[in-house]
């Protein structure tokens, strides 16, 4: 994934620690370079995401 | 670094390190040098997959490792970390250096870095087929004479390339002699540092010097284990030479690195003759010029804010929802069946009364504020695939620099236009308290959220001026406050720079993902709290604190020209200024204002106090004592403002 405003690829796992400031768990990724709030992707649409490109890279 | 090498290398075998940004085709390279015999384990004490494998160049055997990406020598994510310590850790036979060709000038930075510190590097200048497709031509022998190590062109995805690779690793012999010279002053405070170290390093003093200088906190303890007692004296040097200095180093590095890397670069890159420069190249620089950039940001705002989020988002969307299915059959059909089964006054009123959890806060949330947010978020999701945001703050950077703030403060004040709560928390991403002082007053007065910004485009699009009017105003404001706290606030006024990133084509996929996320990131926010306000509402009619509270800003609505109904829109925008928004859209529905009311509420409105959870995150980020200034300036500027534009309006006659 990359960010939305420096376009540098986002680390998979970022080491900083959650801000607390989402109800109900993190939701953005803060860009380690620009400091730009990212969405990050609930779990099920990473899911229903990974699957999709799984199916995409089985068929070619 | 590590005591641990990341490669057994048991066999002794010289060692070939490929690095670079991401997707610059490093993993390609490796495959194609290394075949499918390959092993990727977690570099010691990390989760970050490191690849290793063995290549055989006339006769010779080599070992091969993939380090994960990095964008400069300084780390700054563990994958960064980890990058470095491999390179610094290893002793490599040759450190291959992939660049995109395309992007040759934002890369080649990092080669300076790689050759300052020593390291036996060659540069491969990969994707060259791309590049010569958009009319690029790279002379890579005479960048090979400037730089003083190797230099190959490659495209390895289509194999080009990888026999001239494969004889530089055989024949590579270490010279490294070139040395790049930076300012004056600036060689002065490295030598000062330099003449400092005493202990062992692997990579050259003035490498050292020079991370030392840019605040790299992992080299610093690096070498405060490596100088023992005379660690006190290089950070007095360190102490010194920044204060003397009274800038950002790390910036200023950066930035003489890139006049080395540009005069590098001349006569290395040009253009095929007679061919224009590329579309993308040629709109990139239209929406940085000052001229056609600001026309390119009237159209962006016109298409994308106006016509879709206003136009299409709170009109045709909303009107379907709040007009056909909810006040047409949804809140009939429950109220109808509340009148039925529910005999208690408290419980009807608690779910289908005027402050009704099924009939204001679902309604709100789903008729009004998601359809508006969700095409919002389309919007700004399409704007920020494209790479439009960072060309963004090149453009305002000038006029920012005239309220103290730089075109860093473009985050946060264009986040600010989805959540104003979540971009005051942005804030901190600035440099200096300054700076994050200011933004956080202009987030709280003169930025709508999203479903605020929507509804109110929606309703003044109505009338004709309404909106230029409410812009005008909104913008006047801004620059005014920007201009005295400025004046006011005191503080330094630091430099702006950063890397444009290549303008792109919106990808479906990505505009996609982004806006589901934001919009369940945003619906799970307020759902909770429309539903909170909505019990806190019916609370205070049930016991009557409602109507004191109404009765207390009645002087205030006469004041404003407002009907006394707009208070309740006022209460309601405390508890969330989409809350409000949607309350203003009732009374406009009810035919309870004229155009001057309807714009004089819009303005009040929009500059009115930041909503609940907004204040707390300025308490948090800015203290009490701050967050309550600004909360108080802001209340008492947003009604004089009100006031004012009601009489100028009512005087002059425009829009009555």
């Amino acid at each position: 994934m990359q960010c939305g405003f420096c376009a540098r690829e986002l680390p998979e796992k970022l080491p900083e620690t959650a801000c607390g400031a989402c109800p109900g768990g993190c939701r953005k990724i803060h860009c380690p370079w620009c400091g730009y709030a990212n969405p990050a992707p609930p779990k099920l649409l990473k899911k229903i995401l990974n699957k999709n490109i799984d199916s995409e890279e089985n068929t070619q | 670094m590590s005591d641990q090498r990341v490669g057994d290398n048991s066999g002794g075998l010289p060692q070939i390190l490929l690095v670079g940004n991401p997707n610059v085709g490093k993993s390609v390279l490796f495959n194609a040098l290394t075949g499918t015999y390959t092993t990727v384990s977690n570099y010691p004490g990390t989760s970050v997959e490191v690849s290793r494998g063995t290549c055989e160049i006339d006769g010779r055997r080599f070992e091969v490792l993939d380090t994960p990406g990095m964008y400069a020598l300084m780390p700054i994510t563990e994958e960064e970390r980890v990058a470095r310590e491999i390179l610094l850790d290893e002793t490599a036979h040759l450190v291959l250096h992939v660049v995109d060709a395309r992007n040759l000038e934002r890369m080649l930075p990092m080669t300076l870095q790689l050759v300052e510190a020593g390291l036996p590097v060659a540069l491969v200048v990969n994707i060259l087929d791309e590049a010569e497709r958009i009319g690029m031509q790279i002379n890579l022998e005479l960048l090979q004479e400037k730089l003083g190590i190797p230099v190959i062109g490659t495209a390895i995805a289509r194999k080009r390339g990888v026999k001239e690779l494969r004889s530089v690793i055989a024949d590579y012999v270490d010279k490294r002699t070139a040395c790049f010279g930076y300012a004056a002053d600036l060689e002065r405070d490295i030598e000062k540092v330099v003449a400092t170290l005493e202990g062992e390093y692997r990579i050259k003093p003035r490498a050292v010097a020079l991370l030392l200088l840019q605040k790299d906190e992992d080299l610093l303890r690096i070498v405060q284990e490596s100088e023992g007692d005379r660690f006190g004296h290089i950070m007095a040097t360190l102490n010194e030479v920044t204060f003397a200095r009274r800038s950002d180093l790390h910036l200023r590095i950066n930035l003489e690195r890139k006049r080395v890397c540009r005069g590098l670069l001349q006569g290395v890159i040009s253009e095929e003759q007679g061919r224009r420069p590329p579309f993308a190249e040629r709109l990139s620089a239209w929406t940085m010029n000052p001229v056609s950039g600001g026309a390119l940001l009237l159209i962006v705002l016109y298409f994308g804010f106006y016509k879709f989020v206003g136009g299409f988002g709170a009109g045709t969307v909303v009107d379907f929802l709040e007009g056909t299915i909810f006040e047409g059959h949804l809140n009939p059909w429950m109220i109808s069946h509340a009148d039925q089964y529910i005999p208690w006054y408290w419980l009807h009123e608690l779910l289908v009364g005027e402050y009704g959890i099924l009939t204001l806060a679902i309604r709100y949330a789903v008729a009004l504020v998601m359809p508006i947010v969700g095409a919002f978020f389309i919007a700004f999701s399409i704007i920020e695939d494209t790479g439009y945001f960072p060309r963004l703050a090149m453009l305002v950077d000038r006029i920012f620099k005239r309220i103290g703030l730089n075109g860093r403060a473009v985050i946060p004040l264009v986040l600010g236009f989805g959540c104003d709560t979540m971009a005051t928390m942005v804030t901190r991403t600035l440099e200096t308290v300054r700076e994050r002082i200011l933004a956080t007053v202009l987030l709280a007065l003169a930025i709508p959220c999203s479903a605020q910004l929507g509804v109110i485009l929606g309703l003044l699009a109505e009338v004709p001026g309404a909106l230029l009017i409410w812009s005008s105003v909104l913008m006047g404001v801004f620059m005014l406050v920007g201009l005295l706290a400025a004046r006011l606030v005191p503080g330094e006024r630091p430099m702006f720079y950063m890397e444009i990133p290549p303008l792109r084509l919106p990808q479906p996929r990505n505009v996609l993902v982004k806006t589901l996320t934001r919009m369940q990131w945003y619906f799970f926010e307020i759902f909770p709290l429309f539903v909170i306000a909505s019990v806190l509402l019916w609370a205070g009619k049930m016991t009557g604190g409602l109507d004191y509270l109404v009765r207390g800003m009645n002087p205030v609505m006469r004041l404003l020209g407002l009907p006394p109904e707009a208070s309740a829109a006022f209460i309601f925008g405390f508890f969330r200024r989409d809350f409000g928004a949607a309350g203003l859209y009732d009374l406009q529905s009810n035919g309870l204002l004229t155009a001057v009311q309807l714009t004089v509420a819009a303005v009040t409105l929009t500059l009115f106090v930041p909503c609940v959870a907004q204040f707390l995150v300025m308490r948090k980020e800015r203290g009490w004592r701050v967050s309550l200034g600004i909360f108080t300036v802001v209340t008492a500027l947003a009604f004089s403002v009100g006031f004012i534009l009601n009489r100028l309006l009512l005087t002059s006659g425009v829009l009555s």
